[in-house]
């Protein structure tokens, strides 16, 4: 039998929240240096590997919500189970699962490193970790609709850190961008390959689209979401390019954070710390809906309990944060991890959607015959 | 004093006794009526028991009946009556609220209300003529929620006061009013007040259960009965609104909220209230709206202020130097060379006075309040600086914050805002803007978690109701304002509100 899931009415969220929920997810660690490894492959044409980026991503949504749309009101998860059956199924879950995880991890562990190296060289990492898991079990055990939330005020709240972002323009030199398609098209392709640790995030809505209130406007807004996060990725990244050049950018790690740091406002200077401190209310949507994922992957496998999970959870990534890696371990890390995702959120929707059409197919045909 | 919510089982218990000890029948013969009443009710020094004729006696209690009544209409008709019975006295007595009641603890209920027992020797029943009359204060302006425009009536202690007042403001057959009788010693009764077919049932099902399953011992008044009945009596948020306005009361009711009404307490409850609604005012829609917006957006910088200014300000010092502008930080070291202390006990030393001086205020008679302040404020703070205790820019900052705090137009949750301040404090003396920022994701996820009779705490704004939007955090003008916002609006009315509610907002206009 087919295992639908039963969701309430009250546990649904409106669709569109999906707007948030896809902005929140986008946006996280990523941003704060992406700006080195695609300028490193497309030079000054970075940016038009950004908007080819997010037109993948876009067509990987398209995709995604065709599959989901598929079954009538299934996760991800669900359609694994259905597809392949409930062991190679299921395996198949725990891989998404473990994927989950992973993005957690590496999301926090670079939050870590970024409040190590520019504001507390000596806040022990052990600390900082534990505080952001009690801050992810405090909004977990909430529910969803807390975890939503979160993404919509990380939103709302963040939104001045744009405007930070202009004022760098005042020292911009927009010759930088000249010649534009002065790089061939496979190293602006590679470029925007390079752009997958930052654009994934997205593909939350595997779990999510079933807690959507009106399933056929989620797409819009999701769409919509992306839309934003390009939008967002593009500011930044002409910012930059205008702003540094090419040798000066790839000696820097964390580009967007250097471009704050040379605003001066009136009462505040080294904006950049405020904004590293304040960059936690925007990876904290990340860690919650993740751990979410994760969790409704788990709860497909065994069923147990939110609480438990999330207990249980944070307690393995705190283990995993304890010893500490150096820069180029994390990039490396970064790096595995941005290969895992480039399969999982941009390959592999295309081969479900296959698989599962021509399944669809089959049976249809199938029935015709009977 | 005992407080708190029974078990189902204790309460049904007392249920039972209470069965049992109601089944007292009245006496017939007199000596034997007396002898009971007094023994029920511990023979009080204010139980007047007085003769009119061999047969019939009156019982009253002193201070609690309107005694022109009594010499006007009873007295004179029991002497024109003489010893008939109590069927036909209480036909001769042009009184409204007549009864016979036959069991002896339902009368003493009533006596203690303010009625008069009259017995008739031989007959065991009482005729029971309620004539009560309570010495209320009279109708004041709220001194706690005072404001410029607008009506300058506030709740007095009397239930009976404050539904009159209600009822001039909502003239409407639809208003409905359901009593309760809480407190086992104590009797109080309770009013829930709602206007059908706006209120959403939920809402009002929600609370009528909630006091039903009350178990008190006593309940003297309503802030008590608003922290038992909100849905995480844990949180430090208010849930439930206190006013003593009756225009913010009817206004409320009429965009469909459940107003509760304690005797005795000149506070009305209203539910279910969001946290953005504690920080409007009736008097923003008595004002322009541009004004009325500048105000709101104002106040909710104030909060802001009041929450993190101070602990940014201990942050900055403490750990981020980097952040201040050398044309500031030059002033702002040489105010605090001579300080001996760190700023984070520099500035909670100075947030304990002024919250020392706040509440040795409020305690105080208004004018030896006014005396404090000065002393506490300018003398204790010019001596402080002067004797290089703080710095006088932590002087401004916490006078800064104080005063946002005060910009709360609901005393409840001021006191929230300015509480909340001394953990951030701390947080930030410890590590810093990461610290202010662990505060910041708190408040947030703990805000989006609590609830208001089931009703999101944190809407309109999130789950985003963008119909409510124009009167939420800014106020647009009436005609884009929706009357019900949607987390009260009732379920099956839509179109039923919106035509009594273009009638409202003629009134109201």
């Amino acid at each position: 039998m087919k295992s639908t899931l039963q969701i309430s009415d009250n546990q649904k969220i409106s669709s569109s929240l999906f707007f948030f929920v896809v902005l929140a997810t986008q946006i996280g660690v990523g941003i704060h240096g992406f700006q080195r490894v695609i300028v490193k492959d497309a030079s000054n044409d970075a940016w038009i590997s950004v908007i080819l980026a997010s037109i993948f991503s876009h067509i990987v949504v398209y995709f995604m919500f065709k599959t989901l749309s598929l079954s009538t009101s299934d996760d991800l998860y669900g359609i694994h189970q259905d597809l392949f059956g409930k062991y190679f199924g299921n395996f198949l879950n725990l891989l998404y699962v473990l994927y989950c995880s992973f993005s957690f991890y590496s999301v926090i562990r670079n939050y870590i490193e970024v409040i190590n190296t520019w504001v507390f060289p000596n806040l022990p990492q052990w600390f900082i970790s534990i505080t952001l898991l009690l801050l992810v079990i405090y909004a977990f055990t909430g529910g969803l609709r807390v975890m939503v939330g979160v993404c919509f005020f990380s939103f709302i709240t963040g939104l001045w850190i744009l405007i930070i972002l202009y004022m760098t323009l005042k020292y911009a030199h927009f010759n930088h961008l000249l010649p534009v398609f002065g790089n061939d098209l496979k190293s602006i392709l590679r470029g925007a390959y390079s752009m997958t640790f930052t654009i994934v995030g997205f593909e939350i809505i595997n779990v999510l689209y079933p807690f959507a209130k009106e399933k056929d406007k989620v797409q819009k807004y999701v769409h919509m979401g992306l839309l934003f996060t390009l939008f967002i990725y593009l500011s930044i990244i002409l910012v930059t390019l205008v702003y540094f050049s090419e040798e000066q950018l790839e000696r820097t790690v964390w580009a967007t954070l250097a471009l704050f740091s040379v605003v001066k406002l009136p009462f505040i200077e080294r904006i950049e710390i405020i904004i590293i401190c304040f960059w936690m209310i925007i990876i904290l949507p990340n860690l919650c809906l993740f751990s979410w994922a994760a969790y409704r992957g788990i709860n497909r496998i065994k069923n147990i309990k939110a609480t438990t999970f999330i207990w249980i959870f944070s307690i393995l990534i705190f283990f995993a944060n304890i010893p500490i890696l150096s820069r180029i371990q994390i990039d490396k890390a970064n790096n595995i991890f941005a290969q895992i995702a480039f399969c999982i959120v941009f390959i592999y929707p295309f081969l479900l959607y296959i698989i599962a059409f021509s399944k669809k197919m089959l049976t249809k045909k199938r029935e015709r015959r009977n | 004093m005992f407080r708190g919510n029974k078990k189902k089982e204790i309460s049904t218990k007392n249920a039972v006794k209470k069965e049992e000890s109601k089944q007292i029948p009245i006496p017939s013969s007199k000596m034997e009526f007396l002898d009971k009443l007094k023994e029920t009710m511990h023979s009080p020094a204010d139980l007047i028991v007085k003769k009119i004729s061999d047969t019939i006696t009156i019982v009253f209690l002193d201070f609690l009946i309107d005694g022109k009544t009594l010499n006007e209409q009873i007295l004179t008709t029991l002497e024109k009556v003489n010893s008939a019975p109590p069927k036909v006295i209480k036909e001769n007595l042009l009184i409204a609220e007549v009864d016979l009641v036959t069991e002896l603890n339902k009368s003493v209920f009533e006596l203690l209300i303010g009625a008069v027992l009259i017995h008739v020797d031989g007959y065991p029943e009482l005729v029971v003529s309620k004539i009560s009359s309570y010495q209320s204060r009279g109708l004041s302006a709220p001194e706690n929620e005072s404001q410029v425009i607008g009506s300058q009536v506030g709740f007095n202690e009397s239930l009976a006061t404050n539904i009159s007042l209600v009822r001039r403001y909502i003239t409407n057959p639809k208003l409905c009013n359901e009593k309760f009788v809480l407190g086992k010693e104590t009797n109080t009764s309770v009013s829930v007040l709602y206007v059908h077919g706006i209120a959403s049932e939920q809402h009002v099902n929600t609370v009528r259960q909630r006091i039903q399953d009350l178990d008190l011992t006593d309940l003297i008044d309503s802030a008590v009965l608003a922290e038992l009945i909100d849905d995480n009596s844990l949180s430090m948020f208010p849930q439930m609104l206190l006013t003593e306005r009756p225009d913010r009361f009817c206004d409320g009711l009429v965009s469909g909220k459940v107003g509760i009404i304690v005797n005795g307490s000149s506070m009305a409850i209203l539910s279910p209230y969001t946290f953005f609604e504690f920080f409007q005012s009736r008097e923003d829609q008595n004002l322009r709206w541009p004004i009325a917006t500048f105000i709101r957006l104002l106040r909710f910088a104030a909060i802001l202020i009041s929450i993190f200014l101070t602990p940014i300000y201990v942050a900055a010092l403490t750990f981020h130097y980097e952040v201040i502008p050398q044309p500031l930080l030059v002033p702002l070291s040489e105010s605090r060379a001579v300080v001996p202390f760190p700023p984070i006990i520099e500035a909670i030393v100075l947030e304990l006075i002024i919250e020392l001086l706040r509440e040795a205020g409020a305690r105080l008679p208004t004018k030896v309040g006014q005396t404090i302040g000065i002393v506490g404020g300018i003398v204790l703070g010019t001596a402080a600086v002067q004797a290089g205790i703080t710095s006088n820019i932590l002087i401004i900052i916490i006078a800064l914050c104080a005063l946002s705090s005060f910009t709360t137009p609901n005393y409840l949750m001021g006191n929230v805002i300015r509480i909340l301040r001394f953990p951030i404090i701390i947080l930030a003396g410890f590590w810093g803007f990461y610290g202010v920022m662990l505060a910041f994701c708190y408040l947030i996820i703990h805000l989006l978690r609590q609830s208001s009779l089931g009703s999101p705490y944190t809407a309109p704004i999130y789950p985003p109701r963008w119909k409510d939007w124009p009167d939420s955090l800014i106020r647009l003008p009436f005609p884009l304002v929706k009357r019900h916002s949607v987390n009260t609006r009732s379920s099956d009315t839509g179109k039923d509100t919106s035509n009594s509610l273009s009638k409202e907002e003629k009134v109201t206009r």
